[in-house]
């Protein structure tokens, strides 16, 4: 079996009496594009410091291709690149030369891809650091990340900044790596991006995973939201095998139906109903699951652009 | 009337303080107190200190004669820290002394803490959010300026409470309007650098830059003062420094408040020239703004070490510039210093009481050369401060995510460091021989560049230091490094004169050095203070290994 890009065993980190990251189990495989979700605090930068080796685990390991993220630090970073949610650069540099030294840094740099990704980018290359937005900073970290063609990007909220253009820059990007058979290990907080680019997804909740698989199985794992009209008062469902909420209003008739929605549509046969909508949860309202009042809230019906269709 | 029904009224705001147009006076006037107030200790105590010490090592009025004797005429100690005038008396002591010192030191203390506050405070963004409150550019400069000054009370209060508490004494017996003013002089060199530190900060975009702008302006009002006390001829240039206006006001003996009048003057006028600067320019930039954009110089930018070259070069370059001028003129003053003292030997006896035989001016220059090691450990506390603020502001983070370690990292900028101040001592031994090489004062190039070399010692030790607190306690580096400096300055001062504890003068690095060229260098005490600065920096190195990464 091929050695996993990203192992860790119950990785815990402690500050003072609180776990930032608790027993976290993850194996991430090479070429995998994988997402990482959670609110302010659950541990997501927390889990990348420590396979960066920036912070000491309390207990567990993590390991990047095999390489212990403590005892072999710089040579798994050889095999990396990171990006920061926010860019620290020195304020005297320009883009230019902030570029070919952290290139110089790592040890390789594909000079015609730069150039590429500075057009992509749209960055001013001349400017210096003290001069850049926000934005334009975080360009010259994510230009300096992919520059340099990594088996592993390590991304942590690696387009806040961004505008809407170079969103779509970044996506690009990193479905190139992909092509290319790089990893990449994204954590975001924009559910649009994780969903449009990464093969699974992990939740974290209070430094815990409590999630980890594909969009396929996690919907499998959670409700379907059905709306349905009827041309008289709509019939008592609550009985049917899977229906775990039933809402009537008027002739309307909202249902959340855990697993197959099979026993529903038997059940509607002869009821006349006129109109069937079922919708999958987006990943948003597969997330919100996860941080409701209780941790585990129901799927608030029809509050997603998610995508429906009609039976 | 037609309008949109609101269903659930919002919950009713109510004030969150009371006033909300002074955001920016309470932050600066909350940092600037405890500052103050800490430093106003500091002074307060080192008052009590020095006057009692005095009196009690010099109990007799013949024994004052003989100090008087011996460091009233015009030789090295004069020119550092003023002229001795009536020190047989404790009031002509405490005058000296403590104003000649506390001065200096309130001095940087002000330079320092305007510009962090100030300039530091807006490099960093936090003025942009207090900006976005009730409040304009021009009005939030007066308010961090109303903030700068209550620094200055709480600094004034306490060194006030030392100076009246200690002139309570049976054996010092100051009245109460004499030591208030004499605390007004004492803290004012301090008002006066709060605001050339307030104007650079305006004139500078970043705080490094503010800082080492107001930092000249200290050298040069320094060594104007310096020169003018270092030859009855060239007096009349006391007038050109503001550090010399301070030495006229004369308290306790023969005061001229008079003198007093260009320093308030002058801090109104920089007062108003800040505000008026910064109600005209945008925030975050400066009025004399650097270039935005830049050709790329990719020479140094191979490596960590070039990338340390290139960030250092700017401040590194206007230190060796500022210890070599400074060790040229003390070099070029030494033979006209010690001209009305040669032959007595009061003053060699005093001088043998500090350590130092041989030639007058061999002599002077050793005093002197304690104020370069000074400058050079100040030198060392700045790269050591450099050092942690890259890890703290998250830059070392984008090196060593790479394939860079720590230990490399660590080590490649305190080995240029390291190489910084041997240059700069080298470059104070040549400096002096410079400046004294035309006056046949008998001073040998080995042995002043031998003295040079003497001064570096201590400021390794104190990059060594500073490199274990890196290490273990890296969020109190600063406090402990600069903490450290002055304790050791303080108490070195205190040690030249009067006899104290020996344990309390071994706290000081600078009591382990030989005062070169007056005697010959203690290699072997050099070796064993550069060997622990080593041991600490190996120590701290291995620290930082084990450690997080830790931020601000």
């Amino acid at each position: 079996m091929d050695t996993p890009a990203i192992r860790t065993e119950g990785l815990t980190k402690r500050y003072g009496d609180q776990d930032a990251l608790s027993g976290l189990d993850l194996e991430i495989a090479e070429g995998e594009v994988v997402g990482y979700l959670g609110p302010n605090g659950a541990g997501k930068t927390t889990t990348i410091r420590l396979l960066l080796g920036l912070a000491r685990p309390t207990s567990g390991r993590a390991e990047i291709f095999g390489l212990d993220c403590q005892r072999r630090t710089v040579e798994a970073h050889r095999r990396l690149a990171y990006v920061p949610g926010e860019a620290n650069l020195w304020p005297s540099l320009t883009g230019e030369e902030t570029l070919h030294l952290l290139g110089r840094v790592q040890g390789r740099v594909d000079t015609s891809y730069r150039a590429e990704l500075i057009g992509r980018f749209d960055l001013d290359a001349s400017k210096k650091v003290r001069a850049y937005s926000k934005g334009n900073r975080q360009k010259v970290l994510l230009i300096a990340a992919l520059m340099t063609r990594p088996d592993l990007l390590l991304l942590d909220e690696p387009t806040s900044g961004l505008d809407p253009l170079m969103e779509q820059a970044f996506r690009r990007s990193v479905q190139e790596a992909r092509d290319r058979g790089q990893t990449v290990f994204l954590s975001s907080h924009i559910l649009s991006e994780v969903e449009a680019l990464c093969d699974r997804v992990g939740i974290l909740r209070e430094g815990r995973l409590v999630e980890m698989g594909t969009l396929e199985e996690m919907r499998h794992l959670s409700t379907v939201s059905v709306e349905a009209v009827f041309d008289a008062t709509p019939p008592d469902l609550a009985g049917v095998v899977g229906v775990k909420r039933a809402v009537v209003d008027g002739r309307h008739l909202q249902l959340e139906v855990q697993g197959s929605i099979e026993p529903l549509v038997d059940a509607l046969g002869g009821t006349g109903v006129r109109e069937l909508l079922s919708r999958e949860p987006s990943l948003e309202e597969l997330f919100l699951a996860h941080y409701g009042p209780d941790g585990a809230a129901p799927v608030p019906a029809g509050t997603s652009a998610g995508d429906g269709d009609r039976r | 009337m037609t309008g949109v029904a609101i269903e659930a009224p919002p919950g009713r705001l109510t004030a969150a303080g009371r006033h909300p147009r002074a955001v920016v006076a309470g932050q600066v006037s909350r940092r600037a107190a405890r500052s103050g107030g800490l430093w106003g200790l500091i002074f307060g105590l080192y008052i009590a200190a020095q006057t009692l010490a005095y009196t009690s090592a010099y109990k007799t009025q013949a024994a004052r004669d003989e100090l008087l004797r011996a460091f009233g005429t015009n030789i090295g100690l004069n020119a550092l820290i003023g002229p001795a005038r009536a020190i047989n008396t404790v009031a002509g002591y405490a005058s000296w002394r403590l104003l000649g010192i506390l001065s200096l030191l309130g001095a940087l203390w002000g330079l320092l803490l305007a510009t962090r506050l100030m300039r530091g405070d807006e490099e960093a963004g936090r003025y942009e959010l207090l900006l976005a409150g009730q409040t304009t550019r021009r009005r939030a400069t007066g308010q961090a300026l109303a903030g700068l000054g209550t620094g200055l009370v709480a600094l004034f209060v306490l060194t006030a409470a030392g100076t009246v508490l200690t002139g309570q004494a049976s054996s010092v017996r100051f009245s109460m309007g004499q030591s208030l003013y004499f605390s007004v002089t004492m803290v004012a060199g301090a008002a006066t650098f709060l605001a050339i530190g307030a104007l650079a900060s305006q004139l500078a975009n970043t705080r490094r830059r503010a800082a080492s702008m107001a930092g000249v302006v200290f050298g040069v009002a320094y060594a104007l003062r310096m020169v003018a006390d270092s030859d009855p001829g060239l007096h009349w240039m006391v007038w050109l420094s503001p550090l010399g206006w301070i030495e006229e006001s004369r308290p306790l003996v023969g005061p001229r408040p008079m003198a007093l009048l260009p320093v308030l003057v002058l801090v109104i006028l920089l007062t108003a020239l800040t505000l008026h600067l910064a109600g005209i320019r945008d925030l975050g930039s400066a009025t004399l703004a650097g270039r935005d954009t830049s050709d790329a110089h990719l020479g140094l930018l191979g490596n960590p070490v070039g990338l340390t070259v290139r960030l250092m070069r700017p401040v590194a370059l206007g230190w060796l510039f500022a210890i070599a001028a400074f060790s040229v003129l003390i070099g070029s003053v030494a033979n006209s210093s010690t001209r009305d003292a040669t032959g007595s030997n009061a003053i060699e006896q005093a001088l043998a009481r500090l350590g130092g035989h041989g030639s007058l001016v061999a002599a002077y220059l050793g005093l002197t050369f304690l104020i370069l090691a000074l400058m050079i450990a100040l030198v060392a506390a700045g790269q050591i401060t450099a050092t942690r603020t890259e890890e703290a502001e998250g830059r070392l983070e984008v090196l060593v995510v790479r394939p860079l370690s720590r230990t490399t990292w660590f080590a490649g900028r305190l080995g240029l460091s390291a190489l910084l101040l041997t240059i700069a001592g080298a470059l104070a031994g040549i400096g002096a021989w410079v400046g004294a090489g035309n006056q046949h004062s008998g001073v040998g190039f080995g042995s002043l560049l031998a003295a040079g070399v003497n001064i570096v010692p201590p400021s390794l030790f104190l990059l060594g230091l500073g490199a274990l607190v890196i290490g273990a306690w890296p969020r109190r580096t600063t406090t402990v490094v600069y903490g450290y400096l002055a304790w050791s300055f303080l108490i070195e001062f205190i040690g030249a004169v009067v006899h104290a504890n020996h344990w309390l003068l071994d706290t000081s690095v600078f009591f382990h050095m030989a005062p070169a060229p007056a005697t010959s260098p203690d290699w072997a005490s050099a070796a064993l203070i550069t060997g622990l600065g080593l041991a600490g920096a190996v120590v701290g190195g291995i620290f930082l290994n084990r450690r997080d990464v830790l931020g601000a």
